[in-house]
């Protein structure tokens, strides 16, 4: 249903996301993992045409028979918040402090197009979807009288006001605290009709998706089911990433990536992870294509 | 949701509002500094046979209607406006930073609510008309002018540099240097002072040009400076029954004060996009 | 204000009794006072010399404001606090040298608890140049204790990634050669693949320096691998205290059953 095939995102002359291909079905939940600077925000909002100024895409990525990237702003415009919509990590400044949460939900309706009087009749229905309890009295407030997690189930009931084919979520949780996380997670892995799940959280990912792409220096290393990348990660990268997330008792030392995240731009040639791999040798100067069925990896030295 | 636009448009951007705002103020300054050492004609030479000579011969923009150089005059006007717009601005600096400053560290406190209304009945105080009273009670004159208008100018200090102190107030490394065991006063000067210090030049900027203006006014009033030291307000005051005759005597004047209003405001523009530290954060980045 | 040392055990280094502290919103009407909010509610701890304990909660828990009282960066509506047997509550600035000297803080974000305008040299001098001890070659020394190179110290916070602006954090705090360290989520705003880095750093020096370690955190298992004694804060009060693997292998209170529960994991991939 989603084809992305070769997206590359440029701000001056730096890719800042390199030849990113994957593939979303009907129903399909997907992670994408990445740390700070990996380009997985900006994989996401060149999906929704709302790249910042002066960055831009190319490659192609199609929704059904829509394309997303390289048409002109106004065409998309028309499919943001009706076929594909995203919920961001921040509710606050998502929602605007002026207006009321029932108009905000009919608001998203009536621009695509849906009579005022329907568009008031589901926006109820849907905040009832989200497990927001009294959904009348939800309607009448602003957001800055909602809790963070209302404001996010809200947020997600705007996503969902026409049915889109896809729902991206960029970070959805990490504002919140761990107990509304967790219900926030199953709700939205129970509605969304196709998921594009954001995050820098590895078991967060591995609790909501099926299917993971793990992003670094703005191409993705790695990608397959979840259980398989997981349990047998085969790039580097990967591999580190697993083994720091897992905090251990006190007393043992926690398995470290070396070196920092380099800043936009400042990854090697070559493989990106080069730089801070163990297992480098002058053969990662030369790119890895990322290859395999099902289980992809890009790594000239793969874990076994 | 918020649209972060791309460094390099602001870059582009502050670098042609910088440049022309510093250009005109260097213009300004350095006519300035020149007329110490040089200018065509001495400028209070009255010459009843060059009345309202023509320009040309020696005399680029002409003479006045007692025969004075007019290029001479505004050299050694841009003199005047510079020197009223530095005391000015450094008294409304000078009282209103340390005030605002004190009300934005202790913001719950007495202190804090009195320097604000006295703040806010200063601020709701015509400029003008205090010049006007000061010049009534205390003789017209350059420095009347000037500590009027620098008076007036106190509560817009004192303002930024509250709302900019309370900005910096709340940052953690403010809480750090505490924990750290500064005191109040080494947190204000090492801390608050460098941080809110890009938001004070960029008032600085923006009040000198107001501080040109009102000088300008309040000698077209007769309660600037006194004569026979040139002022491009009082140019302007003394080509009024001229105007339609000789429209030059007034054009001059009211051009060189249009450019030094107009530079010192592009500079403070530019100065506030220059020295925006998320901008700089990008560039440093990059 | 005089101390009772005499009446506590004579290792506990930190001791907070029946804290509570009490916030005035801003009033919303001119005839009413702002509604009040009870950050703290008769909260007790003690900290025993050479201990690890952290301290867990969600937003709201009140952990935070705990932790401002405990660094005497707020006052208690009522309560005591004793440090190393001297009362630190309601002293003015100027009397809680010893406090400052001996107690220092690593805060969540090293990107905001790092003064933009100031160089590492100064950063990491400040506390030293503050309380008026001499700073002597003591940069380069802290500097090398964290494992950043000395050219560090002539450059600028934001010339640093995350991970490096916590170690530099964390070479300031420890200049003053404190005993105790207190960390306020040193690690929830870094990169995975950075925070084992510095989780490591920190443990070892805790170990190498006999630091007692007070560590603020949302997350239970980033504090059962840092610490030894927990507490679990929830609306302004301890709702369980005690051995970090005790109160993970059998949490007593519902809440903490709670956060545990919701904690997501990535046990069951092997």
């Amino acid at each position: 249903m989603l084809s992305v095939e070769g997206l590359t995102v440029r701000a001056d002359a730096t890719d800042l996301v390199h030849d990113v291909s994957f593939a979303i079905a009907p129903g399909e939940r997907v992670g994408l993992i990445g740390e700070s600077g990996s380009g997985k925000s900006l994989t996401a909002l060149s999906l929704m045409g709302l790249l910042p100024e002066g960055v831009t895409a190319a490659g192609r990525a199609r929704l059904g028979e829509r394309d997303l990237v390289g048409v002109p702003e106004s065409r998309i415009k028309g499919l943001r918040g009706d076929e594909l919509s995203m919920v961001f990590q921040e509710p606050m400044t998502a929602l605007n402090p002026l207006m009321r949460i029932g108009a905000q939900v009919t608001e998203v309706m009536t621009l695509h197009g849906r009579s005022r009087q329907e568009a008031r009749a589901r926006s109820a229905e849907l905040l009832e979807r989200v497990r927001l309890p009294e959904p009348a009295q939800i309607a009448r407030a602003y957001p800055h009288q909602l809790s963070g997690g209302q404001r996010q189930r809200v947020m997600l009931a705007i996503a969902l006001a026409n049915e889109p084919r896809l729902l991206i979520c960029d970070e959805p949780t990490t504002a919140l605290d761990v107990t509304v996380q967790k219900q926030m997670l199953e709700l939205i892995a129970e509605v969304a009709p196709a998921l594009l799940f954001i995050t820098h959280d590895l078991a967060v990912v591995a609790s909501v998706c099926e299917r993971v792409l793990v992003m670094y220096g703005g191409r993705v290393v790695e990608s397959g089911p979840i259980r398989e990348v997981f349990t047998r990660p085969r790039h580097r990268y990967t591999q580190g990433l697993l083994a720091a997330s897992k905090l251990t008792p006190r007393g043992t030392r926690l398995p470290v990536i070396e070196g920092g995240v380099p800043a936009a731009g400042r990854f090697p040639g070559g493989c990106v992870f080069r730089n801070r791999c163990p297992h480098a040798t002058p053969e990662c100067e030369t790119p890895p294509a990322l290859t395999g069925d099902g289980h992809a990896f890009a790594c000239w030295h793969p874990a076994d | 949701m918020s649209r972060r636009t791309s460094a390099k448009a602001n870059r582009g951007r502050m670098n042609a509002g910088l440049l022309a705002g510093g250009a005109l103020v260097a213009l300004v300054v350095l006519t300035a500094l020149v007329s110490f050492f040089w200018t065509p004609h001495d400028p209070t030479l009255v010459d009843a046979a060059g009345k309202l000579r023509e320009p040309g011969g020696g005399y680029l923009l002409g003479a006045d209607k007692f025969g004075r150089d007019t290029f001479s005059q505004l050299m050694v006007g841009a003199r005047t406006t510079l020197y009223v717009g530095v005391v000015a601005v450094g008294i409304a600096a000078a009282l209103g930073v340390p005030l605002g400053m004190a009300a934005g560290m202790t913001p719950r406190g007495w202190l804090s609510e009195l320097i604000m209304r006295v703040n806010d009945l200063v601020f709701a105080f015509p400029a003008l008309l205090l010049a006007v009273m000061l010049g009534a009670v205390y003789g017209a004159g350059t420095l009347t002018a000037m500590i009027a208008i620098g008076v007036a100018t106190v509560p817009a200090f004192a303002r930024v540099a509250r709302a900019a102190t309370l900005q910096v107030m709340v940052t953690d490394y403010i809480l750090a240097a505490r924990a750290a065991g500064r005191r109040r006063g080494a947190i204000a000067l090492r801390h608050v002072l460098p941080n809110i210090g890009s938001m004070l030049i960029v008032q600085a900027s923006v009040s000198f040009a107001i501080a040109i203006l009102a000088e300008a006014a309040l000698s077209f009033l007769g309660f600037g400076t006194r004569p026979p030291t040139p002022s491009w307000g009082r140019m302007l005051q003394e080509s009024q029954e001229l105007l339609f005759s000789t429209p030059r005597l007034a054009l001059w004047p009211g051009i060189a004060i249009a450019l030094a209003v107009l530079g010192f405001n592009l500079l403070g523009d530019g100065l506030r996009d220059f020295l925006d530290p998320k901008l700089r954060r990008i560039r440093a980045e990059r | 204000m005089p101390s009772h040392a005499g009446t506590q055990p004579t290792d506990a280094l930190i001791t907070a009794e029946r804290l509570n502290r009490v916030y005035h919103r801003p009033r919303t009407s001119l005839t009413r006072p702002g509604a009040a909010v009870h950050a703290l509610r008769d909260v007790s701890l003690t900290v025993r010399r050479g201990e690890r304990h952290g301290i867990v909660g969600e937003s709201g828990s009140g952990k935070s404001t705990l932790l401002r009282l405990l660094c005497a960066l707020d006052q208690p509506t009522s309560g005591s606090i004793r440090f190393d047997g001297q009362e630190i509550t309601g002293r003015p600035e100027r009397r809680l040298r010893f406090l400052r000297e001996n107690l220092q803080i690593v805060f969540q974000d090293p990107m905001s608890s790092l003064d933009p305008r100031m160089r590492v040299r100064d950063l990491v001098a400040e506390p030293l140049t503050a309380l008026g001890l001499p700073v002597g070659d003591r940069v380069a020394e802290l500097l090398d204790a964290v494992g950043l190179p000395a050219e560090a110290a002539g450059r600028y916070p934001h010339q640093f990634s995350g991970g490096q602006r916590q170690r530099i954090a964390i070479a300031r705090a420890l200049a003053p050669r404190p005993k105790v360290l207190v960390a306020d989520e040193p690690v929830s705003a870094l990169d995975v693949s950075v925070r084992g880095q510095i989780l490591n750093l920190l443990a070892d020096l805790v170990d190498e320096l006999g630091l007692t370690l007070v560590f603020v955190s949302h997350d239970l298992s980033v504090v059962r691998h840092v610490c030894e004694t927990v507490s679990v804060m929830r609306q302004g009060e301890i709702v369980e205290g005690g051995l970090v693997d005790d109160v993970w292998a059998e949490p007593a209170h519902p809440y903490t059953r709670e956060l545990l529960a919701a904690v997501p994991t990535l046990e069951g991939f092997a």
